[in-house]
């Protein structure tokens, strides 16, 4: 009874072995924003990440010398511009005052290591010694000196991924700082792109690209990038704005983790304004 | 048999921190090479089709799962990486691709489709022209990875010294 079916068996059995992995493997990637999913998957990373922090750490100190020469110039270079931006400040505080406004500035941040790196062209992601411990939450911004890194993705209890801007999942919503012109920005497998901009739109080569408020992840502007211009698309009415990003990924080793989230609460009044209309 | 997949899958472990901590240092303008493809390759070879089939999708799976990549999409290239490198099992030829440099090519081979079908699950944009977007994410990473592999056939043992 069973013959024919080991005939086939013996015959085609790479095959089927193959079938029923790659189907196993669609549907993996369907489960993937489940809850249990996620867990499973910090779970993994938070065990991993503690022997590569080991690896990391003696890496990380063969190249203390060099970071040490770089962070003095760099210290100087910033003890000039601090001392010009406390005028600024003071100006600052006195105009706020004036208006009434409350300070956004004062934001927490959590310095954290980045100890490994998976850098593919499309699914770039970071792992920090950080995580659920010292208040990381998914959602949060990470930066640099140089500015936006990414955002946490996943944490465990002490260490976190996060998804850098070359990551194709990572959308942001960012403005052009001279001109105010806002657009979505993602990594489009080889380039950061600010998409779907009318073309009537004005954005410059050389340009500051910064976070916008209007951003339900990133709400305060950080620096992301400048703007290479805009490039041409054929068909449609709107263009897209080539942005080279300020943050190195390959070289960071350092960052900070902003201490804000996303905030639920005006989502949702968003979400039910929508609705009711 | 069972001790070949223990072997392979407890090595997988110090090659993935090596391959997050150290290998970052020597991308060429964001391109790594993929150490885990080279020992995917490198067992496929030695075990057979259905043994590289499996350990793709052991590899993958635990690739995805430590570095929070999209849960499946590795899993399915090193999957089928796996399954082409298998292919190329021959008993009788098996030695000889270790020593000469039809390994790189089969490394090549398979980087490429591993990193192709990588990329068709992650990028997904019209604008981006096809052809450049394979040549980037698939060919260039590719050369780099079978370049790297060369190494196997350096520290390949000597037949005599399998024999003995």
């Amino acid at each position: 009874m069973f013959r024919p079916f080991s005939n086939i068996w013996e015959n085609f059995k790479e095959y089927i072995v193959l079938v029923v992995l790659i189907i196993i493997c669609l549907i993996t990637l369907s489960i993937n924003q489940k809850p249990a999913a996620k867990k499973v998957r910090s779970l993994a990373f938070g065990s991993f990440a503690a022997f590569s922090s080991v690896i990391s750490d003696i890496f990380d100190f063969a190249g203390v010398r060099g970071e040490n020469e770089r962070l003095r110039k760099f210290n100087a270079e910033l003890m000039l511009q601090v001392s010009e931006l406390r005028k600024f400040g003071i100006e600052n505080s006195e105009l706020k005052q004036l208006l009434s406004l409350k300070d956004s500035s004062n934001f927490p941040l959590i310095p954290a290591t980045i100890i490994s790196k998976s850098l593919s062209r499309s699914q770039n992601t970071i792992t920090l010694n950080v995580g659920k411990n010292d208040g990381l939450k998914p959602g949060m911004p990470v930066i640099n000196d140089q500015g936006l890194v990414g955002v946490v993705s996943s944490i465990s209890d002490d260490f976190a991924i996060v998804q850098t801007l070359k990551n194709v999942e990572l959308k942001l919503t960012v403005k052009d700082e001279r001109s105010g012109v806002e657009g979505i920005m993602k990594w489009n497998g080889s380039e950061l792109v600010m998409v779907d901009i009318p073309k009537t739109y004005d954005i410059q080569p050389g340009d500051r690209i910064v976070t916008s408020q209007l951003s339900s992840i990133v709400d305060v502007p950080v620096p992301i990038g400048m703007a290479l211009g805009l490039s041409k698309v054929e068909t449609g009415i709107f263009n897209e704005a080539k942005i080279k990003p300020y943050a190195d990924f390959i070289k960071a080793e350092h960052v900070f983790v902003i201490s804000i989230v996303e905030s639920k609460q005006k989502n949702g009044l968003e979400l039910n304004f929508y609705n009711r209309n | 048999m069972r001790s070949e997949y223990i072997w392979s899958i407890v090595l997988f472990f110090p090659l993935l921190i090596i391959q997050t901590t150290i290998v970052p240092f020597i991308s060429v303008n964001g391109i790594t090479p993929d150490l885990i493809l080279i020992m995917l390759v490198f067992y496929s070879i030695r075990n057979g089709q259905i043994y590289g089939t499996v350990l793709g999708f052991i590899y993958g799976f635990l690739f995805d799962l430590i570095t929070g990549g999209l849960l499946g999409s590795a899993m399915l290239s090193k999957t089928i990486a796996g399954f082409i490198a298998g292919y190329f099992s021959n008993e009788n030829k098996r030695e000889n691709y270790f020593r000469t440099y039809t390994f790189i090519l089969i490394v090549l081979l398979c980087s490429v489709v591993d990193l192709i079908i990588n990329t068709l699950f992650s990028t997904i944009d019209l604008n981006t022209s096809i052809v450049l977007l394979f040549f980037e994410q698939g060919v260039l990473p590719g050369i780099y990875t079978s370049v790297l592999s060369a190494f196997i056939i350096l520290f390949y043992p000597k037949r005599s010294i399998i024999e003995n």
